[in-house]
């Protein structure tokens, strides 16, 4: 032990141990070790045992030796399951791609690789989703996998006539992945285009073959028109002729896209309701089967097809039941009258895309409306009131036989003097027209005048033969048709183009007017507005001016108010809901026209 | 292989793999052709790592788990070998170590707005190389074969029109919230 330092705790170090002198055993083993407690101070008693040394004792403890146990964990790879999905490429994009290999995107290629040139993104892509009620996930993936659309028509090298809007982009993506949808975008927004370039996309991406599209009888030739624009490969046929051409035609395997008329339906009928199906059908201006009793509507709901769309600018022109009948033909049962709006707004969301000039379009020209609030001439007056009173006398005679019919020739036939007075031909309105007109001749501009009547086309044109005008409307041959619209759009020297608003309203690309006349009112805003937007729509060349006519003081101007309250309801309730309300004149509205009471016997009515 | 008709008939793997909070990592592969169609797609069910497999892993965990197991399994799935695979998680560069097909990883400089918020890309200590710069956008390549730049620079000359490197993987996580509709928030 007398190896073993003392420790003293007045000096700062410790005693050092190490192996090198001592074995482990003996380092870890406790020894005793004297301790030197030195404190200074006066000794008394007790206190003397604190200058002692502590004695510790210890007692020695030997380590085992531990042996060591190795537990093996197994580190299992991880288990990955995967899901598969192939999405056989069509031929017909590669032919396309391969096809379409003129010089101009030779050269573009080159100069890309060798630049080395980050594709220039679109300003904005537009991805195609899948609708909310397509279940499978393979088909749900098809689309959500599909590149955008703008990289696909890209990288594709399809030629546009004009690059599409964004907002057109979003349309062909919302058609393409929809077996039922309504493309219920405001009049002049491209419907026709969104329709035709998704057809087009869909048969290069072998989705489609056989497609119908069904138009009212004097668009076809528009319709065959805007094809060659923006679809020029795809290889048309209008259907016509006689009934053995037709059948011919109807029947001919191979055949893309067929163009067919509502009124030749009727005709073809059991053609149609034989052994055809398509791919896809198409009814453009889908307002024509709003009545769903209608032969119409019963046999477009009869033809087979897989995918159904309907083409409308106003998918309710009258009560929301309209909306219910084309989805009748999209999909049977789906809507049901006596829907709330709001309930009818949820169920269609999916299914309607409707855009307006006013959301998508903020850098189109303005459309100014001017109101001409005009008094009759004094032969009118006088032809007005008589009229006026003695109808109003005669229907208040009626009593319970009075119906909506005789109050509506009562409308009409004050209508017709507010135009011109029966006796003189004086008319307020076109004086009016006449100097308005001076103008526009006179700056080289062009006009579209609207009325509902033919008789008041052909007196306004009997007036008018310095402007050289033409007239287009039911009583003009449809072959003749277009040639008018080609001499009005190219002669400089015809100014006016006097239509009706059943010929006129739909369908027809005008943008190069710049001035429209109503030089009467329609029932519907929804009508005017469509015969408004023959001329304000897309490539319009500058602002279009749209004057109202309107005789103060008469019937007119009480159609008008009713109208006004109406579209304000419009607005108001189809922000809220997504599908507008009745537009257009009901019966309680003709009745009250002339302060009338419906008989009990009469039910309500649209006009 | 694809690639015997020119570059038209090229076919280009964009591969992710995502982490999700609750749901683990997935997976997602997009084969497309030259016109960015899908031609393929596969994806995995989500994988969790177990706890012995992350104190044991440590911090190389990422890298095995991403690279090595689910991207290898993605990719022996796919009946087209295409000419590159791109990626957008540099986990994924670890792929190349156990295939013969080069691995890029895309490195977005822009800030995409489009990015899903629920499935990140998960971060890993280990960095690719920097290869070079492609459409704008730095292409990171594996340390192990620095070599594949210069085959994937080769490849992008070739092709008659670049293509958009980031796209298909926003396309690819929109298919994986399909695909797992838990992984998408509410």
């Amino acid at each position: 032990m007398e190896s073993w330092p003392s420790f003293d705790p007045s000096t700062s170090e410790l005693p050092t141990l190490t192996t090198a002198d001592h074995p482990l055993e003996v380092l870890i083993a406790e020894e005793p070790v004297r301790l030197h407690w030195n404190i200074e101070g006066f000794a008394t008693g007790w206190q003397s045992q604190i200058a002692r040394d502590i004695k510790i004792e210890t007692s020695p403890f030997v380590a085992e030796k531990i042996d060591l146990n190795c537990v093996a964990i197994k580190i299992p790879t991880p288990r990955i399951s995967t899901l598969s999905f192939d999405f056989p490429e069509s031929p017909q994009w590669q032919n396309f791609l391969q096809a379409d290999k003129g010089p101009s995107a030779t050269k573009q290629a080159s100069e890309t690789s060798a630049n080395n040139a980050a594709p220039s993104p679109p300003s904005s892509l537009t991805r195609i989703r899948p609708p909310k009620d397509l279940v499978k996930l393979e088909d749900r993936l098809y689309y959500v996998l599909q590149p955008p659309l703008e990289t696909l028509v890209s990288n594709a090298r399809i030629d546009f006539a004009f690059q599409p809007f964004p907002y057109q982009f979003e349309g062909i993506a919302f058609l393409f992945s929809r077996e039922t949808a309504i493309l219920a975008d405001e009049m002049g927004l491209g419907k026709t285009m969104q329709a035709i370039t998704t057809v087009r996309m869909l048969l290069l991406a072998n989705q489609l073959r056989s497609v119908l599209l069904v138009c009212p009888k004097p668009l076809v030739s528009n319709w065959v028109r805007e094809f060659r624009l923006w679809a020029p490969e795809i290889p048309l046929a209008v259907i016509e002729g006689d009934q053995s051409k037709r059948q011919w035609m109807w029947s001919q395997p191979g055949l893309p896209v067929r163009i067919a008329n509502y009124e030749l339906l009727m005709r073809d009928r059991d053609l149609l309701e034989s052994n055809l199906h398509f791919d896809l059908v198409i009814l453009d201006e889908a307002q024509r089967i709003k009545n769903r009793n209608s032969t119409t509507s019963e046999i477009a709901r009869g033809i087979s097809r897989s995918r159904s769309w309907a083409l409308t600018g106003t998918p309710i022109e009258n009560t929301p039941e309209d909306l219910v009948s084309i989805f009748e033909f999209l999909t049977p049962g789906y809507l049901r009258d006596g829907m709330s709006l709001k309930q009818m707004g949820q169920a269609t969301r999916d299914h309607i895309l409707r855009r307006t000039k006013d959301k998508v379009l903020t850098e189109m020209p303005p459309k100014l409306f001017r109101d001409a609030e005009l008094d009759l001439t004094p032969e009118q007056l006088a032809t007005y009131k008589a009229a006026e009173d003695e109808g109003v006398i005669q229907l208040s005679d009626m009593g319970q036989e009075l119906t909506i019919q005789h109050v509506f020739e009562l409308v009409l036939r004050l209508k017709q003097i507010c135009n011109f007075d029966p006796i003189t031909g004086a008319s307020c309105k076109l004086e009016r027209l006449e100097a308005d007109l001076e103008e526009v001749a006179a700056s080289g501009q062009k006009a579209i005048v609207f009325s509902q009547w033919v008789q008041t086309l052909d007196r306004i044109s009997e007036s008018l033969k310095r402007f050289n005008p033409l007239q287009y409307h039911g009583r003009i041959p449809s072959e003749k048709r277009d040639g008018v619209l080609k001499l009005f759009k190219e002669d400089p020297k015809r100014h006016v183009l006097l239509m009706s608003y059943g010929a006129g309203s739909v369908g027809l690309n005008l943008q190069f007017c710049r001035y429209v006349f109503l030089f009467d009112r329609w029932w519907n805003p929804a009508v005017e507005d469509q015969a408004i937007n023959r001329a304000h729509r897309l490539g319009a060349a500058g602002s279009v001016t749209v004057t109202r006519m309107l005789v103060a003081q008469t019937i007119e101007e009480r159609i008008h108010r009713v109208l006004d309250e109406k579209r304000s309801l419009f607005n108001e309730l189809f922000a809220e809901a997504g599908t507008p309300p009745s537009l257009g004149l009901n019966q309680a509205d003709i009745f009250g026209l002339f302060n009338l009471k419906i008989p009990r016997s009469n039910k309500p009515k649209a006009a | 292989m694809s690639t015997s008709k020119g570059t038209d008939h090229f076919s280009f793997g964009f591969l992710t793999v995502r982490l999700h909070s609750d749901l683990g990592y997935l997976g997602g592969y997009l084969l497309v052709n030259s016109l960015a169609r899908p031609l393929e797609f596969h994806c995995t069910l989500p994988v969790k790592p177990t706890r012995a497999q992350n104190i044991l892993y440590g911090p190389t965990l990422v890298d095995f788990l991403c690279g090595e197991q689910i991207a290898r399994t993605l990719v022996s799935k796919a009946k087209l070998q295409p000419v590159i695979v791109w990626t957008d998680s540099p986990a994924v560069l670890a792929l190349r170590n156990v295939t013969e097909i080069p691995v890029c990883q895309v490195r977005q400089s822009r800030q995409n707005s489009e990015a899903s918020k629920d499935l990140v890309i998960p971060s890993t200590q280990h960095e690719g190389v920097r290869g070079g710069e492609l459409s704008g956008m730095d292409i990171y390549v594996s340390s192990q074969h620095q070599e594949d730049w210069e085959s994937v620079a080769k490849r992008w000359r070739e092709l008659t029109k670049p293509i958009d490197l980031l796209e298909p993987f926003t396309r690819i996580v929109d298919a994986l919230q399909e695909a797992h509709p838990s992984s998408k928030a509410a």
